[in-house]
């Protein structure tokens, strides 16, 4: 049930050459949430070894969507290990799609989820004045959102769905509201007065980091895996405006039926940094470190299965090139 | 100078408008999109300006959106909030 996994991020949500929308058809989500049901979690990892083999043999336009990312991580694969690479991480992508479904569907008590910082974590909230927690298409990041009622706070996050996506979210299984508020980027403005009148309550925004919707003026160029690829400052434009801090979040599997959430690093923008986007590079270098920090220890945990690369590459992005447009 | 010239000089200045002076924004023309052609990261710029400048917080969305219309709608919102 591979599928271009949902998206966040940027401040106005006008998808141009990516898409949010499931590969696999409704039927194929149905089967899939069935066997759950009846077959349990370990049933369904069966039947998506096939399906990934699958993919991975007979459907190399969808499978070949994670080669970007796998040339640059996996440099001197040659012809078979290219094809395993491929196989893996569409394994694991669908492990983490049927983990999802199993939290809604037989409960949160299915999946195992430790979280190392969650004191330090804490301590960032409770300072009173907002929290960014930036994240990645990387682990499961639905588990790290079903474990976030400790933070005290409510939680938004910027999500866009395209209509026809068939792959439910967790709550949506039980037919329940979501944990989380949801900020949808195509509203007024991206949503960034929403965005901001929650960091103002000294609440949570949750937001991904690895992609860009709106925009590309409000993208700097970063290196990530040796190539240029271009960022969104938004969450660094807000932390810097509201004064709050980002913590960088990510979530990786850990065992058969856990995830490991942990606090890779806090970013600090200052309230004055100067005009412009350059002023914000070093801060998107910050995450963009992180991430590839990340993929260096997890390197089959990464599904944001859009060409990062291709249109900084295409323009020969340099630092201070398009920047301060 | 009067509170709609003030506004118009902070954000041409404020946000880095080249080639904009502030007698050139017309008072009922769009901020965002065709008009003026603030983007959303903008907005989040303005925000910080007004509280800055004029001591006048937007607290909520459905504040922004009435207000975020034109530098009219603009200055009416500063003003019944005592914009300094």
């Amino acid at each position: 049930m591979p599928r271009n996994m949902d998206s966040s991020d940027s401040l106005r949500a006008e998808p141009k050459t990516w898409s949010s929308r499931s590969v696999g058809g409704s039927l194929q989500h149905r089967i899939f949430y069935r066997l759950i049901r009846f077959g349990g979690r370990k049933a369904a990892y069966g039947l998506l070894f096939f399906v990934a083999l699958y993919y991975t043999l007979f459907r190399p336009s969808i499978s070949r969507k994670a080669d970007p990312y796998l040339e640059r991580r996996f440099k001197r694969a040659g012809f078979f290990k290219k094809r395993l690479n491929r196989f893996r991480i569409y394994v694991n992508f669908g492990k983490g799609l049927v983990d999802k479904a199993v939290v809604g569907i037989l409960g949160p008590e299915e999946i195992r989820v430790s979280f190392d910082d969650q004191e330090e974590l804490l301590h960032l909230v409770r300072r009173g004045k907002g929290l960014i927690i930036l994240t990645a298409h990387v682990g499961c990041w639905q588990a790290a959102m079903a474990v976030l009622h400790f933070l005290e706070r409510p939680v938004s996050l910027l999500l866009h769905r395209e209509e026809g996506d068939v792959d439910l979210q967790y709550y949506e299984h039980q037919g329940g509201p979501p944990p989380f508020r949801i900020i949808d980027p195509r509203g007024y403005l991206g949503g960034v007065l929403e965005m901001w009148e929650v960091l103002k309550k000294g609440e949570v925004l949750c937001i991904m980091g690895d992609r860009v919707l709106g925009e590309e003026k409000n993208t700097v160029p970063v290196r990530f895996l040796g190539d240029w690829v271009r960022l969104p400052i938004s969450p660094f434009k807000l932390a810097g405006a509201a004064g709050v801090p980002i913590a960088v979040l990510f979530s990786c599997k850990k065992g058969a039926d856990g995830y490991r959430l942990f606090l890779e690093r806090v970013i600090r923008v200052p309230e004055e940094r100067g005009r412009g986007n350059s002023a914000f590079i070093p801060y998107a270098e910050a995450f963009a470190q992180a991430l590839e920090r990340y993929v260096r220890e997890y390197p089959y945990e990464f599904y944001n299965f859009y060409d990062l690369w291709a249109e900084a590459q295409t323009e020969k992005a340099t630092p201070g090139r398009k920047v301060d447009s | 100078m009067t509170l709609k010239e003030r506004l118009k000089q902070v954000i041409v200045e404020g946000l880095n408008l080249e080639e904009i002076r502030p007698e050139d924004i017309e008072d009922e023309a769009p901020l965002f999109g065709d008009g003026l052609g603030l983007d959303s990261l903008d907005a989040v710029e303005l925000v910080v300006l007004l509280e800055k400048h004029f001591g006048v917080e937007v607290k909520n969305m459905d504040e922004g959106r009435a207000a975020f219309q034109s530098i009219n709608t603009l200055v009416k919102f500063m003003e019944e909030r005592g914009a300094r």
